[in-house]
């Protein structure tokens, strides 16, 4: 059984962002990165994130980088909002799974894939905007809402899905009106990330469009990027590939120029 | 990744990029074998939500083809293929297509011994014209009205027409198509489709515990859909009568329709119409004669064989029974359960107006009778999350009935697994009467728990 009540709990559970990231993502703004790298110091789980992260090989770093200084100024300015903002998101998955087949290595994988491509796609596109090369980052908490959500209902959901083609996101928007999509955006309001975020991720679930034509586009890139991602073998198997609606004509049209920076052929 | 079960037809639906390295992780050796194991005509992989794939990708499902079909005899291939990929798919195979491609699901549905809509009318066109042929033969068997392009021009000049057709196929290959004896439910009636020559093998094809419980769940009418049926011999003779009279102690009735008798023995049909076998000419006689339908699907509570009584094995898996439906329809309303009542006795059922209900059995490690009586209410909050919308339509409510007692069904079902009880499951009959219902219960013992989801009263009985 699950009720809006259930979204409701879910976003009142949100942390507050921690003093230590808002003076982080403050000085970031400011365009001070020598200074945001002194402040992120202090948070010892960030620093350990941050190292995991940027070690990854989907980053292509020839040698192993240790010290936030060192990581921040290898990022650049852009990038490392981005970055904080996915450890943002990492603060809410869950220390265990029970709908997904994850685990917290899978889910920075899938992280540090989605921020790695979205940023080829912006070079691609020349979009040289730090909030949406950000804005990226929220699309995983749309798995981290249905794990929330859905992981009472495992084995009712499972039976459903047997006999109904219904995805995890139609099912929750039928039951209470709302969607991940929607949480999401409640997550991004109460952390306070820009309207452009909030606007692109909606706009990202493919069937609810944005009055700006520019995120339209955006949006298709990050629904084909998040499509691309789950079909790897890794998010096949943690059952990732399905549990949102892949809305194929919405894409049709950049199709080609995706596969040419991703390489597919 | 699970097949989706619907209307005889299992259709696994990936999304996205399908290559040498993911594909092998759509479909995972439990599940190939999970598939081998359905009841269903058409076993299909959906491409409409892959927006590419390569040789290696598609190999993964062909080899699940493969082996699905060596054990299931079900019809497989890929659907929902636009042209781009049909043509693809072509190219990638050339001569050596060993599965079918269908445009749409409702294409491939058109070919599947379950199809439980009336005929339609089919302009269909095929470059390959042996292709075109056997296409047309199967549908004119299933019993539609194929109406063949014999070339591009021809299909192209037609198809600005498209008013006058309810389908058009083109870029569809048909292969070999299944052997199983299909089953379907129309209305209160189980369809039977065979096909050629029957001989022995219907002794292997033919699913008797399946036939038996549905007799037991109340089903009393069942219709061989034998059109494609060219001849049989003394062995399936034997067979069809053996299982008239079996069936007659049940008052049910066993009808053929379409079998031509141009190549079977008079006495055969003498044979057979002594067993108590009916003939017509054709499905509409009995499906849209709806006076005939109810009379011959009518229930004689004096006709209730089996009397068998609950047992200490079923007892003690009661609660996963109530677990499975409770939790199930706790979830599809969206509203919470209250246990009011249990009794053990025969069914009691207080107030009938306003109320459905379905009946579905189960049978292996062990067997019984599980019966659901819901206020229209709580079906029709069930469809608005299964069709996104609200309905009155008393047929559609019955057919989400239906869909939702399956789910129950098949969650009973897992968690007896988990206790190493494997069961399978008929399919579900709905009453839209009550009193039909009572006759198939008539003096039988069981357990009745009484529940309110909300404001709904909501009853459940299991008996053997």
């Amino acid at each position: 059984m699950i009720e809006k009540n259930d979204i409701d709990l879910f976003i009142e559970r949100i942390p507050p962002t921690p003093k230590v990231l808002i003076d982080t993502l403050r000085l970031l703004n400011d365009g001070e990165l020598a200074l945001a790298a002194v402040s992120a110091k202090s948070d010892l789980a960030l620093h350990a994130y941050l190292k995991n992260l940027v070690n990854k090989p989907i980053y292509g770093l020839k040698n192993s980088v240790n010290n936030i200084p060192q990581i921040f100024g290898l990022l650049g300015l852009d990038a490392t909002q981005q970055t904080i903002y996915n450890y943002m998101i990492n603060l809410l998955s869950p220390k265990e799974w029970c709908f997904f087949k994850l685990d917290i290595y899978i889910f920075n994988n899938l992280q540090a894939e989605l921020s790695a491509n979205w940023k080829k796609i912006l070079l691609f596109l020349k979009i040289k905007d730090k909030n949406i090369e950000s804005a990226i980052t929220l699309l995983p908490a749309t798995i981290i809402v249905a794990e929330a959500i859905f992981k009472e209902n495992l084995e009712n959901i499972n039976a459903i899905r047997t006999v109904q083609d219904i995805d995890l996101n139609t099912i929750l928007k039928r039951l209470t009106g709302f969607d991940f999509f929607d949480v999401c955006e409640q997550i991004a309001i109460r952390w306070e990330m820009p309207y452009i975020i909030r606007d692109l991720i909606q706009s990202s679930s493919g069937i609810k469009p944005s009055k700006d034509k520019m995120i339209n586009t955006l949006a298709k890139w990050m629904h084909l990027l998040l499509f691309y991602t789950l079909s790897k073998d890794i998010f096949i198997k943690a059952q990732l590939n399905d549990f949102i609606s892949f809305e194929i004509d919405f894409v049709m049209d950049i199709f080609n120029d995706f596969s040419t920076i991703m390489e597919i052929e | 990744m699970r097949a989706i079960i619907k209307d005889g037809i299992a259709i696994f639906k990936p999304q996205g990029f399908l290559d040498g390295n993911s594909s092998d992780y759509f479909i995972s050796l439990n599940d190939i074998e999970a598939t081998k194991k359905l009841d269903v005509s058409l076993i299909l992989v959906s491409l409409e939500k892959v927006i590419f794939f390569n040789r290696n990708g598609l190999d993964t499902f062909i080899k699940m083809f493969y082996d699905v079909s060596l054990v299931n005899k079900a019809t497989v291939g890929f659907c929902d293929c636009n042209d781009k990929k049909y043509d693809t798919i072509i190219k990638f195979y050339k001569n050596n297509l060993t599965f079918s491609l269908f445009n749409s699901l409702e294409t491939a549905s058109l070919f599947s011994s379950n199809y439980k809509d009336e005929g339609k009318t089919i302009l269909l066109y095929s470059e390959d014209k042996s292709q075109r042929t056997a296409m047309a033969i199967e549908l004119h068997d299933f019993g539609h009205n194929p109406i063949i392009a014999q070339s591009e021009k021809e299909f192209l000049e037609k198809k600005k027409k498209e008013q006058l057709y309810d389908v058009i196929i083109e870029k569809t290959f048909l292969s070999q198509v299944g052997e199983k004896v299909g089953t379907r439910v129309s209305g209160n009636a189980i369809i039977y489709t065979i096909s050629s020559f029957l001989d022995s093998s219907l002794g292997t094809t033919f699913n008797l515990k399946y036939h038996n419980n549905s007799l037991n769940v109340g089903f009393r009418l069942f219709i061989f859909d034998a059109y494609k049926v060219s001849a049989m011999n003394i062995h399936a003779l034997t067979f069809f009568a053996k299982l008239a009279s079996a069936s007659a102690e049940y008052n049910a009735t066993i009808c053929f329709v379409g079998l031509m008798f141009d190549k079977i023995p008079p006495k055969f049909k003498e044979t057979l119409e002594d067993a108590g076998i009916m003939f017509y000419n054709d499905m509409d006689d009995i499906l849209q004669n709806k006076k005939l339908l109810s009379e011959l699907s009518k229930i004689d509570a004096t006709s209730i064989k089996n009397k068998k009584s609950l047992n200490k094995k079923i007892i003690t898996e009661l609660p996963n029974f109530i677990d499975a439906t409770v939790s199930t329809i706790e979830m599809m309303t969206n509203s919470k359960a209250i246990k009011e009542s249990m009794n053990m006795n025969t069914l009691v059922i207080d107030e009938k107006e306003g109320k459905i209900a379905s009946s579905i059995g189960f049978y292996g490690g062990i067997d019984g009778i599980v019966i659901f009586v819901f206020p229209q209410e709580i079906a029709k909050k069930a469809c608005e999350l299964l069709l996104g919308e609200e309905t009155d339509d008393v047929y559609m409510i019955l057919d989400t009935l239906a869909e939702l007692v399956n789910i129950v069904a098949g969650k009973i079902k897992m968690l007896l697994t988990a206790h190493n009880i494997n069961i399978n499951i008929t399919l579900p009959r709905t009453y839209s009467n009550i009193d039909d219902l009572l006759d198939i219960v008539t003096n039988k013992k069981g357990v009745q728990v009484d529940l309110a989801f909300d404001n709904d009263k909501f009853l459940f009985f299991l008996t053997r």
